[in-house]
């Protein structure tokens, strides 16, 4: 990562080395934004409201760097859904209990929900979007999906997929019990926990497959 | 299981179809694995504000002092929408013709009397949701506080609160007489009135017994006494069902805004086209100028069948400050407003002969219904007992109380599961004090055939159109070595096992509505359709009888769903697992219509007469060889000759909704529409026959699921892999209300104190079996022409019954008396060898 | 004025990358500052905007507090090690499983990969009154909604109870207590050392405090000493569901045998009281008696001696007996083939 500083107010960093603070970038550009959506209405230019301190880092998202503007409470799950566009995470609690916003950071996952945004600077952020071919070929687990038909409303599923893609990094071979515990942290409410075990057991044969070939 | 092994379907299906009984993926999967999917809250609209909700803090009061000038001044505060900006509520009109009046006393988006802890009071907009949450927290707003009762119990006994100030029943004037010729009268509104019991009443809570007061509601069919006399057992039990939130994982998030003159509202909701005239009503405006989009819904299970009356905030929020208007809803919101299944305080005395046939059923049921609308459970449960143990006398007694907790909705099996379930700890306590099998005396009591149920009305019973539940069973015992595992030892080291069976069945289809396609000139085949994607791919799964009955591949055929704009046709609310069995249905007029055009097109353009033609490989062609015409061919013709042909004559029959999309969709290609006819006799339901089996430690009262297996008879197979994500799915929908889904209330202060899912507890993939089982009989039903049935909520009260049956098979029958069954009730009551938890106190 | 539970408030946010600049910051905002390890806990509070910090004090960034080593007597984790890389490290699975079976059966995957082993120990209670805002004596109040004729306290306290009755949640510190570890603690007036089991404090002490941090003050380490290393232990959790869920109950125990008596032994529970209690009087009963059934019966009936159950919790004072009866005299294990 580049190392130039951010002002931090003084006032509110007596003391402390201002290098330590650090560890995003500023620099020219564009503010990322879903093609058709300004995050604050352009009436409040210039008028902003107290909560909006908003800074602008640069994130590390699907293997591409992405410069946005960033509040200090805001969440990366918020980030990603409302300034990056990235909506295939989703929130269903916002409270770190259904696994609906996983996503894999550094290869791990962890609920977006329950993370700020400013703290995942510098790490490697993987959402359903990014997990697919250039060329529109599904990630081995995505097409176990297809092929067992898995999941129903699937408002879980990006979340089982990004917790079944960090999983089977550090076990690649699972049992069904296995693979369960794996996905243990998603909470499906159309209980088709079932259909959705096979269906990553599917995806982590198809990963082995993969990889053979 | 190896490991690499990932579960081939057992069983195969549709050996005399191309497509049906065959799985493939559905359509809109890719869309999902990639995260493309557009839920409601997906959207994004340019300056687009945001909402948050005031909430009532109290269980019941009346806004006092409201002062929302800080808010107002606050900047990037843009509205604030109070009940004074909601429109009237307007009457609707049925299909028949009838005006139903609005209630005064309904449920409204915004309330001043909040009847509720967490009902939304006032609701406001701003650029972002930090500044609306600040707005929230800069009103200055005041309570009066009002009685309340969380409780049904508390509010029937004599001096009780009411949870409104009118009373807490709903009472029903009755219906006027229609007078001949004329149109039906409009039914009376409904309103509140006091029902209290008697403190002589009260006496049986003494005993733990449910007070067997003056009920609401009563039918009885066959003798009773006579039942009761003949019995060799008669059973009395009180048994308490869970109050239990749908908890959909996507919240009742919504986004409108006005384009026009119309107003678009993406929401998720169950169905697409029968939730537009909700919205109509809700927002008191013409259909016509709403635009539903509900392309993925994530999530309903009853709780969002026909939308949701808060939808209107945004849209009212949206006209009222000149912005389209997201309303995100957070979990907690969604607690308060996304709708529960009722619990039920019940009662039941049952007479079983010798060999376990039920002599006499006298069932009472207490509904805790929420402070508005009320649901049907009560009388669902008490027809869906009649039809599952076909009791030879039964006496059904049922009274839906209002309570100051959040709006109950109906729930996968409404009243059905919580029925099932009373019922079910009482059959495997008599087969045990008869001695008995329990897969035997639940044969013995199935429903078979056209089987009668539910009340005499207008001097006959109605029957079911079939029923192979006996069947269910005998391929279940088998598969789950019923008898070998019923033979094993049930103790060892601190854990004992326990085996459970339990009976099944709700409603099973509707009838009636409409099927819409276009074949196209490009040879594709446009599939419109109005049943919404919830999840449970019955959306895609009936239109392959369109294709299967032409005889044209799945791949050229493109279904339209999910926004009303896009000319879709009349169609059943998705909810109540009617989907599959009506718009199977609808599919098979459209496809037959679809396929008689076809053939007089081909006669008219190459002569002979339209049935010397069979329609196959996307050609029309002449019996035994011949001339012909490739389906483009008959597109091209069926646009010149227009009329019925390209649908500029629409059948008469079909639903106005219908015509008006036929209308826009003509001179597109050859177009097939056509209303469901069929004849049925009977009513249509679903059966299950579920197996499971328990390991409970008696040291701490942890019990694991081990094993499961349900066998449905839903006749014929149409999707292998969605049928078993529904089979299983909703068989752990019911087996969370045995092992943990629960409400909280304090009833001191009367607010709900379970709000995250740690409290209220939806299973996990680790309270289940890693590896379950299901099995479908595959046998066709007779009254419709496809043969498939519902299969949505047959299996949820089978889920929780199964592993009831099998805790109390492992534990005996003093163990628990209200579901769920925790280990802190399993371990107290093995502690004091006997039940320790009082069935009639609320759950904690 | 009008409450809502939802969305986080305004802040400022730090994210120091050494102990000592956390330190000055922590110092200069006292009472005003909100540390946030892995923030699982944190989140709730400021989510639900019970808490409004002016200041959060962001550890992730502090790589000195992350990280399992081993010294010359034991292990020393960083406060900011997750309980992930805890429940997979090699030594602690090998010598000191005790810890690694506690971190196993935290919550989910997800929040083991987040939730950092300081956040854990110093975690807050759930008691859904609390938590949901309500003006307790723990949140400074002058009552406790749990401790009422109808209070909904199935998951409350069954000893040690002062006027709260709110349990402690935490998974792992009573095997840190088993362990005899060490909470190195940064304080502004230097670096203390403390007992595990004197880290955790009841209402008595304070009642808006499960442990001795006070503002300005760190938990930056935890050193287990290898007293205990490859003892015979003993973990279980009781819940509800088997994600997610805190413990209805937990217990551990860590013991060494010679011949088949108990030699030595330390065994502490959690989530019957505001802290998780060591059982010093079980520990001296069995020392010297045979690992056996009857021995563990014994001390299940000695430790709940003095328990007091509330109107709904009444099955908390057999599932501790038996739980302590286990983590003694072993379970009698189910021998069936399936």
């Amino acid at each position: 990562m580049n190392d130039k500083l951010e002002v931090i107010p003084d006032q509110l960093a007596k003391g402390v080395s201002r290098r330590n603070f650090i560890k995003g970038v500023i620099a020219g550009g564009a503010v990322a934004s879903s093609a058709t959506y300004l995050f604050r209405a352009s009436s409040l230019l210039g008028q902003q409201p107290p909560g909006l301190g908003e800074r602008l880092i640069t994130l590390n998202v699907n293997g591409q760097a992405r410069r946005v503007d960033v509040m200090k409470q805001e969440t990366l799950a918020w980030t990603l859904r409302y300034k990056l566009g990235l909506t295939g995470t989703k929130l269903g609690c916002d409270r770190a209990e259904c696994g609906a916003c996983t996503v894999l950071l550094d290869d791990v996952p962890h609920y977006a929900c329950s993370i700020l945004t400013h703290s995942v600077r510098g790490r490697k952020i993987l959402t359903v979007e990014g997990l697919a071919n250039s060329d529109g070929t599904l990630h081995p687990v995505q097409q176990g999906v297809i092929d067992e038909q898995g999941f129903q409303c699937a408002f879980c599923m990006s979340g089982f997929i990004m917790s079944a893609v960090g999983f089977l990094k550090t076990n690649p071979n699972p049992t069904r019990l296995q693979m369960a515990q794996g996905l243990s942290g998603n909470l499906c409410r159309c209980q088709d926990y079932d259909k959705i075990l096979t269906a990553m057991m599917r995806g982590a044969e198809n990963m082995r497959k993969a990889h053979h070939v | 299981m190896s490991n690499s092994e990932w579960k081939p379907n057992q069983q195969k299906f549709g050996a005399k179809y191309k497509l049906i009984g065959k799985d493939y993926p559905t359509p809109d999967l890719y869309a999902k694995v990639t995260g493309k999917a557009k839920y409601a809250e997906d959207f994004r609209v340019d300056g687009m504000l945001f909402c948050k909700l005031l909430l009532s803090p109290v269980a019941h009061g009346r806004v006092k002092h409201l002062d929302v000038s800080k808010a107002t001044a606050m900047p990037g505060v843009k509205a604030i929408l109070t009940q004074d900006d909601l429109p009237a509520p307007a009457d609707s009109v049925t299909d028949l013709g009838v005006t139903i009046k609005a209630n005064p006393l309904g449920e409204k988006a915004l309330t001043m009397e909040p009847l509720y802890h967490g009902e939304p009071v006032l609701a406001v907009a701003a650029v972002d949701e930090y500044t609306a949450a600040e707005a929230i927290e800069a009103i200055d707003i005041e309570f009066e506080p009002l009685p309340f009762a969380v409780d049904p119990l508390d509010t029937l006994r004599p001096g009780g609160p009411n949870p409104r100030l009118q009373g807490n029943v709903w009472v029903r004037p009755s219906m006027p007489q229609a007078k001949p010729g004329e149109k039906p009268p409009s039914p009376p509104v409904p309103h509140v009135g006091e029902l209290k019991w008697t403190e002589a009443d009260f006496a049986e809570t003494k005993h733990g017994r449910l007070p067997l007061g003056k009920a609401q509601d009563e039918w009885v069919v066959g003798d009773l006494d006579a039942g009761f006399k003949e019995a060799a057992l008669v059973l009395d039990e009180t048994f308490v069902t869970p109050d239990t939130s749908h908890e959909t994982l996507e919240p009742r998030t919504t986004l409108a805004y006005w384009q026009n003159g119309k107003v678009f509202v993406h929401m998720g909701t169950q169905s697409t086209v029968q939730t537009l005239a909700s919205l109509g009503r809700w927002l008191n405006m013409d259909q016509n100028q709403i635009v539903l989009v509900s392309e993925y819904t994530g999530g309903g299970f009853g709780s969002k069948a026909t939308g949701y009356i808060f939808a209107i905030i945004p849209a009212l929020l949206s006209k009222k400050a000149n912005a389209p208007v997201m309303m995100r809803i957070s979990r907690e919101e969604e607690h308060f407003i996304g709708r529960a299944r009722p619990g039920f305080q019940g009662r039941m005395k049952v007479g079983f002969a010798k060999n376990g046939r039920i002599t006499a059923l006298d069932m009472f049921v207490i509904c805790n219904n929420g402070p508005y609308d009320a649901v049907g459970d009560a009388n669902t449960s008490g027809t869906i007992v009649s039809l599952l143990y076909q009791p030879l006398a039964m006496r059904w007694r049922g009274t839906t109380v209002l309570t100051n907790t959040p709006p109950r909705g109906a729930q996968s099996s409404p009243g059905g599961m919580q029925g099932i379930v009373i019922m079910e700890t009482i059959v495997s306590k008599a087969a045990r004090q008869l001695g008995l099998d329990q897969v035997d005396i639940r044969r013995i009591n199935c429903p078979e055939g056209k089987a009668p149920v539910g009340p005499v009305r207008n001097g006959t019973r109605g029957h079911s159109t079939s029923a192979f539940l006996k069947e269910a069973f005998d391929r279940g015992s088998e598969q789950f070595r019923w008898k070998e595992r019923t033979a094993r030892p049930k103790r060892s080291g601190t854990k004992v096992r326990g085996v459970g069976v339990s009976s099944s069945c709700f409603v099973g289809g509707s009838i009636g509505y409409d099927g819409l396609f276009v074949i196209r000139p490009d040879g594709r085949i446009a599939i419109q359709s109005g049943v919404g994607n919830l999840g449970t791919e019955s959306l895609h799964d009936v239109h392959r009888v369109v294709a299967e009955v032409l005889g044209v591949p799945w791949e050229k055929c493109d279904v339209t769903w999910g926004n009303t704009s896009k000319n879709l046709p009349w169609t059943c609310v998705s909810g109540g697992s009617q989907t599959t069995h009506a718009m199977t249905r609808a599919a098979h007029a459209a496809a037959i219509d679809g396929k008689q055009k076809l053939q007089e097109i081909a006669a008219k353009v190459l002569g002979g007469k339209p049935e010397q033609y069979e329609v196959g490989n996307e050609r029309v062609f002449r019996k035994g060889g011949g001339r012909g015409m490739t389906l483009p061919q008959a597109a091209q013709h069926a646009i010149q000759l227009g009329g019925k042909y390209d649908g500029h004559e629409p059948p008469e029959d079909v639903n106005k909704f219908t015509k008006a999309s036929i209308a826009a969709l003509q001179g597109q290609g050859l177009l097939a529409a056509a209303k469901d006819k069929y004849p049925r006799d009977g009513q249509t339901f679903s059966y299950v026959a579920c197996f499971a089996e328990v390991e409970v430690d008696v040291e701490t009262g942890k019990y694991d699921i081990t094993d499961y297996l349900a066998v449905a008879d839903v006749g014929t197979v149409l999707h292998p892999k969605s049928l078993s994500g529904q089979i299983l799915g909703r068989s752990i929908l019911g087996i969370g209300h045995a092992i943990g889904q629960k409400w909280v209330f304090d009833p001191h202060y009367g607010h709900t104190i379970s709000l995250r899912f740690h409290h209220t507890k939806p299973p996990t993939i680790l309270d289940v079996p890693v590896n379950m089982q299901w099995a479908a009989l595959d046998i066709p039903d007779p009254e419709t022409p496809v043969g498939a049935r519902g299969i949505g909520e047959p299996p949820v009260g089978g889920g929780c019954g199964a592993i009831l049956n099998a805790l109390s098979d492992a534990l005996g029958d003093e163990i628990f008396r209200r579901a769920p069954v925790n280990l802190d009730t399993i371990l107290t009551s093995l502690e004091a060898g006997r039940p320790t938890q009082d069935p009639l106190t609320a759950h904690i | 004025m009008a409450v809502i539970r939802d969305v986080m408030p305004a802040f400022q946010l730090y994210q120091p990358s050494s102990v000592a600049d956390a330190q000055k910051l922590l110092g200069q905002n006292g009472s005003d500052a909100l540390v946030l390890a892995g923030g699982l806990d944190s989140m709730d509070w400021l989510k639900d905007r019970i808490k409004k910090p002016k200041v959060v004090v962001d550890l992730s960034g502090v790589s000195e507090l992350k990280g399992i080593r081993e010294t010359p007597d034991g292990v020393e984790i960083g406060a900011m090690t997750t309980l992930t890389e805890i429940s997979t490290s090699p030594v602690i699975r090998q010598k000191y499983s005790l810890l690694s079976q506690a971190a196993e059966v935290v919550a989910s995957p997800q929040i083991r990969n987040q939730g950092t082993i300081g956040g854990n120990v110093s975690q807050d209670t759930r008691c859904w009154y609390y938590r949901a805002g309500w003006p307790c004596y723990r949140a400074g109040g002058n009552i406790c909604y749990a401790d009422t004729p109808v209070g909904r306290n199935r998951e409350h306290a069954i000893l040690h109870s002062e006027r709260c009755v709110a349990v402690n949640p935490s998974d792992t510190a009573p095997a840190f207590i088993a362990l005899d570890a060490k909470f190195v603690v940064m304080t502004p007036k230097g670096q203390r050392v403390i007992d595990a089991e004197d880290y955790f404090i009841g209402p008595d002490i304070d009642i808006t405090r499960m442990n001795i941090l006070q503002p300005g003050s760190l938990l930056t380490a935890i050193r287990i000493p290898s007293t205990w290393a490859q003892a015979q232990f003993y973990f279980e959790k009781v819940r509800d569901r088997n994600v997610w869920d805190f413990p209805l109950m937990n217990v551990a125990s860590a013991m060494k045998s010679s011949g088949d008596n108990i030699q030595d032994v330390r065994i502490a529970v959690n989530a019957v009281a505001a802290r998780p209690l060591r059982l010093k009087m079980v520990e001296d009963s069995v020392r010297g008696k045979p690992r056996n059934a009857a021995t563990g019966e014994a001390a299940g009936k000695l430790a709940v001696q003095g328990a007091v159950p509330l109107q709904f919790n009444a099955y908390k004072v057999p599932l501790m007996r038996n739980l302590v009866k286990r983590a003694i005299g072993g379970v009698q294990e189910a021998a069936w083939a399936s």
